[in-house]
């Protein structure tokens, strides 16, 4: 390989699956017996930086003993016109593929907890100083992120110059987090869109905001801004804000055009807030899929690797499959598990408290996120099984949607009350009625009929009889 | 599903709760009341209705024939010499009668498949009851039948529901095959239409078969953690009576089972199976052994471990009743298939059939009643055993060694030999004393015998080899995931974005037979080459049983090593031949799971986004027979590529698509309805390959897809370059054909890819959204 000739050791993807174990390995960096490590990415001053070069703060590969263990931090520091430290996350997440390409080494995890082993007969090929890495490193980085104009990278193994980055390090990451999860849809002019799926499910589109990743869980906000930037023809593009048309149910003109366009005309209107009327399409792969509950006029959520059947009897599969392939369907809601821990999560429908129940596995992940006060008042698998048992459950712990109930109740019984009966019953109000012809007995299920709504049975025992 | 035309008509009905006035009700069909899909154009199409689509596929793909006989001789004119454009006396070509020979096979394989199902069927039905429901994967799948729902427009809930399914590929059959008699069809290209209809039909034999009894009996439903059960000839204890099953109709061996069972014997005793029987075997019984496949039957009876031979159907040897007379072996005949010439015991008492094999007043019966089978086979096997005593019929060491001093170097068994093994040479140093080189044959010998066949010497060549490897064989002790059956709709949900994104890079199937050209060794290293690459791996059959059969520096299985689910770099044993069915069945599903593409009756469409989208590719690395065939040709109709073994030239054609012209590989882009050059992906429907090494970067190759997002693409290019350049030496010489943006490039090749697409004037085209068929662009609404 052209690129990577002067690299003692193979740089490709098919060594990313590769796991080196402890018998095979000459180094391990990080991992769960050091304390103190990170890879953090900071965009700086043009100035600021120097391009392509590689610094080693500490000993090299070289100087560390074979089978051992030892702390490492990863600096990248990037420049260019265009980065803004909103692509540091993005930046910083390649560093996993990148590392993971080069043959014989291993990365695991992000930020403060990474894990890397380099296995013996890589470093008996040549890998033996990090100048190395940061050489694969660099070039990738230049390669795939052109947005990249400068960038310098440092491993340092220094013990002291680690546990002097660390706090930082740490307070970064913590910075941006605040900085992402603060980030407001009603703050940004431009949104993205993705339509990688259209190559399974051509006739959807995803919109990424601040506020909501994509179904997927794959593509956050910064991500669809680092993609649309490098390539603005490809699957992942700007979508201009336009005017806010609703904002409680976050309508967006440029949405509802980008949407139309994308979707050939199949959706001309997207309401992200909201499981009703307009909801966000769902593609094939969401994590998780939002389902109402008429029964209690809540929302259940269940996640792709939930085993049995849910609250209502159904499944995942069944869930997935009543809203998958692109399509809006009310009241059901394809999505990703971080959408959850967003504070537009289903805002326009009451939010958590319109949620009623979740499974114990999700609850636990996105636990933080729900308000505190209706934490326990959501039941998981364990507290209902069946809508009867939810309905106790909510009615128990009085969650706030039981309040809802009650006036519906009133209202529903006054309704029919006051309404004359002929006149309220159409030619048939009977929930079933039988005609028997034939040896089949119809059961007619609608006043309108259709052959689609009509049940036939053979009904043998009559004909029988007959 | 009964089709009935029903007219109502109510002047007036009155009710408790309600008052209908001239009310007329007509309805022209009765639609099973659980399936609300519409209806798509084509349910139980005809020989001919989906003939349009295989034109367009046959025009993409043309055949190139191969005659493995230049003559015709299945009338009284003949024979009639077919070489250098010479007709038949009837005015066939040799085009159309090795096409004719093609659809013939394949009809042949799916009537083995679908009458294996019909036996099946008619059995569970009679034991469980027409209502008994179907049932393959519980709450994790909603499509239980994909390819009966898609072809047959039937949603199968019950046992029962499978009768009109089957009574539709049966006519079908039988309609492609009267096809080829002597002055029917005159055309190469339809008679290559007609094979494609009746593979496309045994895959719904198939899927009936092994849904039925998955849901009969209980096997493992789309379980990524099917019991690992025991695999190999070194597995079985040999110190106990040993009832050896052989064929892939489970149906007696259950028999068997549930007789020791009940008799509280099963575990006195071992009860084995070859060939997919034994995937059967397991998926009912986790104690039962896998011994290996159709190859091992000759080295498993001559080394006298079975002490009753039991046979069902299909891929049995037909000379295992003389094999097993040699080493005092009872045989039960148990499938009408396969009668061996025995006298039909069925109505006798056990207990005088049992009498007759122990005495050997008999050496063998037919018994058509599975529970019979099994009460007389375990009540046999315990009273042979002892008497036996392991007679075997292999030479000793100095056997060995004398009968290859008779051998003269004719060289008639290497002639003979179907991967041309170097034997006179391995007798020539057995002769010396030195049996290593008949030692080295053993782990390569697909034990067909037909070198004995051969020897004007009359040396027992294969014993010879077998003994030469004893000491290999009774250390085959390993380890195969038993059939988990289909793939569930919620694994195929969770690998569509790793997919999309291009984290895994394809769907190899590796499928079918075990004529090797040199040991299954290439099966479990084509597996693992891709598994470690995080492709997903879906075995079944014979290849399910090669790649269990070798294990990994740290000791380990490759069923130990990888995970069983349907995910990136995990190896997945679907099951037995009829298994086959949830390779195609998963690919249907992701049409539906992602686009929601109705299946029901809407053949052409589906085939179309698999043709088109899906990077699967099927492997049959040691395809041997018609049954192999009719898998291939139902895999040809849904446009998914299959890559064959060197000895699957026989098959009589390839499908191979021209890369170096670009008008071949235009598709319509469905957004737009432009005409859009999608590149040779897949470069071709079927292809043979020489070695595993080219097979290798065959597969690689044929995953890609020209609806491919550039993640996905830049990511089977790495695996196809990289593949390439490691087995070929060099860079593939078609690079720029695949790239159709810069950011296809992967990363890491990026500047010695932008060199080639210099120096070959590239020119970036669009990624379509891809179609065969004029009627599916799509159009704005307004």
């Amino acid at each position: 390989m052209s690129m990577f000739k002067d690299i003692p050791v193979e740089v490709g993807v098919i060594y990313e699956g590769e796991r080196i174990r402890r018998n095979d390995m000459y180094v391990e960096l990080g991992g769960p017996q050091v304390d103190k490590k990170f890879e953090i990415a900071q965009v700086k001053p043009m100035d600021q930086v120097e391009d392509g070069k590689v610094s080693i703060i500490g000993p090299d590969i070289k100087d560390l003993k074979e089978g051992g263990i030892y702390p490492l931090g990863i600096l990248i520091e990037a420049a260019g016109a265009q980065l803004d430290a909103g692509l540091e996350g993005v930046i910083e997440r390649r560093l996993h593929g990148y590392l993971n390409f080069v043959e014989g080494f291993m990365h695991l995890n992000q930020r403060y907890d990474i894990w890397m082993r380099l296995g013996k007969k890589s470093f008996q090929k040549g890998l033996n100083s990090f100048e190395i890495l940061g050489k694969v490193i660099y070039r990738l980085f230049k390669n795939e992120l052109s947005i990249i104009e400068k960038l310098q990278i440092t491993f340092i193994t220094d013990t002291a110059k680690i546990a002097e980055l660390y706090p930082q390090a740490l307070a970064s990451y913590e910075a941006r987090d605040a900085k992402a999860r603060g980030l407001k849809d009603s703050e940004v002019d431009t949104f993205y869109g993705c339509v990688l799926c259209q190559s399974f499910a051509p006739s959807h589109v995803c919109v990424i905001t601040p506020q909501r990743y994509s179904n997927c869980g794959a593509i956050s906000w910064f991500d669809g801004k680092a993609s649309a930037s490098i390539d603005p023809k490809g699957p992942i593009f700007a979508i201009p804000r336009g005017d806010m048309i609703n904002e409680e149910k976050g309508e967006f003109s440029g949405i509802n055009e980008a949407a139309k366009k994308r979707s050939m005309g199949e959706v001309t209107k997207v309401w992200l807030y909201t499981a009703f009327d307009h909801p966000h399409t769902s593609c094939g792969c969401f994590e998780a899929v939002t389902f109402y509950i008429p029964e209690v006029d809540g929302f259940g959520i269940v996640q792709r690797n939930f085993k049995g059947a849910t609250v209502n009897g159904l499944p995942f599969s069944t869930l997935a499959d009543s809203t998958a392939g692109g399509r809006q369907i009310d009241g059901f809601h394809g999505m990703s598990l971080e959408y959850m821990r967003s504070s537009k999560f289903f805002a326009a429908d009451g939010g958590w408290n319109r949620v009623v129940w979740v499974p114990k596995e999700v609850k636990e992940k996105v636990k933080d996120f729900i308000p505190k006060d209706i934490v326990d008042k959501i039941a998981t698998e364990e507290d209902a099984k069946d809508i009867d048992g939810l309905r106790e459950f909510l009615k128990a712990k009085n969650h706030p949607i039981v309040a809802k109930w009650v006036t519906e109740e009133v209202s529903t019984s006054a309704t029919t009350e006051d309404d004359g009966a002929a006149a309220a019953v159409p030619v048939m109000t009977a929930s079933t009625l039988p005609i028997s012809a034939g040896g089949f007995r119809i059961i007619l299920t609608d006043a309108k009929i259709y052959a689609s709504k009509v049940v036939i049975k053979k009904d043998e025992s009559k004909a029988e009889k007959r | 599903m009964t089709t009935k035309n029903i007219h109502i008509k109510l002047d007036e009905l009155k009710t408790s709760s309600g008052l209908v006035k001239n009310l007329e009700l007509s309805i022209g069909k009765v639609v099973n009341e659980n399936y609300t899909e519409p209806m798509g154009p084509t349910p139980m199409p005809s020989v001919t209705a989906l003939r349009d689509w295989d034109l367009k596929l046959l025009t993409k793909y043309k055949a190139f024939y191969m005659p493995d006989c230049d003559s015709c001789c299945l009338c009284t004119f003949g024979k009639c010499d077919l070489t250098a454009g010479k007709r038949g006396a009837c005015g066939l070509t040799i085009e159309a009668q090795s096409a004719r020979i093609v659809a013939i096979a394949c009809s042949i394989g799916a009537a083995c498949h679908s009458a294996h199902s019909r036996h099946l069927v008619h059995h569970l039905i009679e034991k469980y009851g027409h209502k008994y429901p179907l049932d393959v994967g519980g709450l994790n799948i909603k499509v239980e039948a994909p390819i009966t729902r898609l072809v047959t427009g039937i949603k199968p809930e019950t046992l029962g529901d499978l009768d009109d399914v089957l009574a539709y590929v049966e006519e079908q059959i039988t309609q492609v095959l009267a096809t080829a008699h002597t002055g029917q069809e005159a055309n190469a290209m339809d008679f290559d239409s007609k094979a494609f209809h009746v593979g496309m039909c045994d895959h719904i034999g198939m899927e009936v078969g092994d849904i039925a009894q998955i849901s009969a009996f209980n096997y493992p439903k789309a379980d990524p953690e099917a019991p690992l059960v025991k695999l190999g000839i070194g597995s079985v204890d040999r110190t106990k009576p040993v009832i050896m099953c052989i064929g892939h109709n489970v149906v007696p061996s259950i028999g068997i089972i549930d007789y020791a069972k009940e008799n509280k014997v099963d575990e006195s005793l071992e009860i084995v199976g070859l060939c997919c029987t034994a995937h059967d075997i397991t998926r009912y019984y986790t104690r039962g052994r896998i011994v290996g496949p159709i190859s091992w039957e000759l080295r498993f009876i001559r080394a006298g471990l079975a002490d009753v031979v039991v046979l069902d159907e299909q891929c049995v040897r037909t000379d295992v009743a003389d094999e097993a007379a040699k080493i005092g072996s009872p045989v039960i005949a148990a499938s009408e298939k396969n009668c061996v010439g025995f006298k039909n015991r069925t109505n006798d008492s056990a207990d005088a059939i049992a009498d007759d094999l122990v005495s050997g007043r008999v050496a063998g019966v037919l018994i058509l009643d599975p529970d019979k089978v099994g009460e007389v086979a375990v009540r046999v096997a315990m009273k042979v055993a002892p008497i036996r005593k392991r007679r075997n019929a292999l030479p000793t060491v100095e056997e060995v060694i004398a009968a290859a001093k008779t051998c003269t170097s004719c060289n008639q068994c290497q002639r003979n030999c179907p991967q041309d093994y170097a034997i006179p040479v391995a007798m020539k140093t057995a002769a010396t004393g030195d049996i290593s080189k008949l030692t080295e044959l053993y782990e390569f010998c697909m034990g067909c015998g037909r070198c004995e066949q051969a020897c004007p010497q009359k040396i027992v060549i294969h014993s010879l080899i077998i003994k030469a490897g004893e000491k290999a064989m009774y250390s085959e002790d390993n380890l195969c995931r038993s059939g988990r059956g289909a793939v569930s709709d919620v694994e195929i949900r969770s690998v569509g974005g790793p997919i999309v994104l291009g984290e895994i890079p394809g769907i190899i199937a590796m499928v079918g037979c075990s004529n090797y050209p040199k040991g299954g060794k290439d099966v479990y290293d084509i597996a693992r080459e891709f598994a470690s690459r995080r492709y997903i791996v879906v075995l079944s059959g014979c290849s399910a049983m090669a790649a269990g059969s070798y294990r990994n520096s740290e000791g380990q299985t490759i069923y130990e090593e990888f995970p069983g689910g349907f995910e990136a770099g995990g190896v997945l044993n679907v099951g037995s031949c009829v298994a086959n069915s949830h390779v195609a069945g998963a690919a249907i599903k992701v049409a539906n799971i992602f686009a929601k593409r109705n299946l029901r009756g809407n053949y052409e469409e589906i085939a179309d986004y698999i043709h088109n989208r899906l990077g699967a590719v099927g492997l049959a690395w040691g395809a041997y027979s018609q049954k192999a065939a009719a898998i291939a040709a139902g895999f040809w109709r849904l446009g998914v590529p299959v890559v064959v073994g060197p000895h699957g030239s026989k098959y009589r054609h390839a499908l191979l698509g021209r890369k170096d012209k670009p008008e071949n590989w235009n598709v319509i882009d469905a957004r737009t309805g432009d005409i859009v050059n999608g590149g040779p992906a897949p470069e071709s429907l079927f292809s043979v390959m020489e070695t595993k090494e080219e097979c290798i970067v065959q597969m690689a190759k044929l995953v890609m897809r020209p609806n491919d997002t550039w993640k996905g693409r830049a990511g089977k290019l790495s695996h196809y370059i990289d593949l390439h350049k490691r087995y070929m030496g060099v860079m593939p010489d078609d690079i720029p054909l695949f790239i159709r943006t810069a950011a296809d490039i992967p990363i890491t090749m990026k500047d010695e890819i932008q060199k080639v697409l210099d120096a070959n004037n590239w020119k970036e085209t669009p990624i379509p959204d891809p179609t065969l068929l004029p009627r599916m662009v799509r159009k704005m609404k307004e």
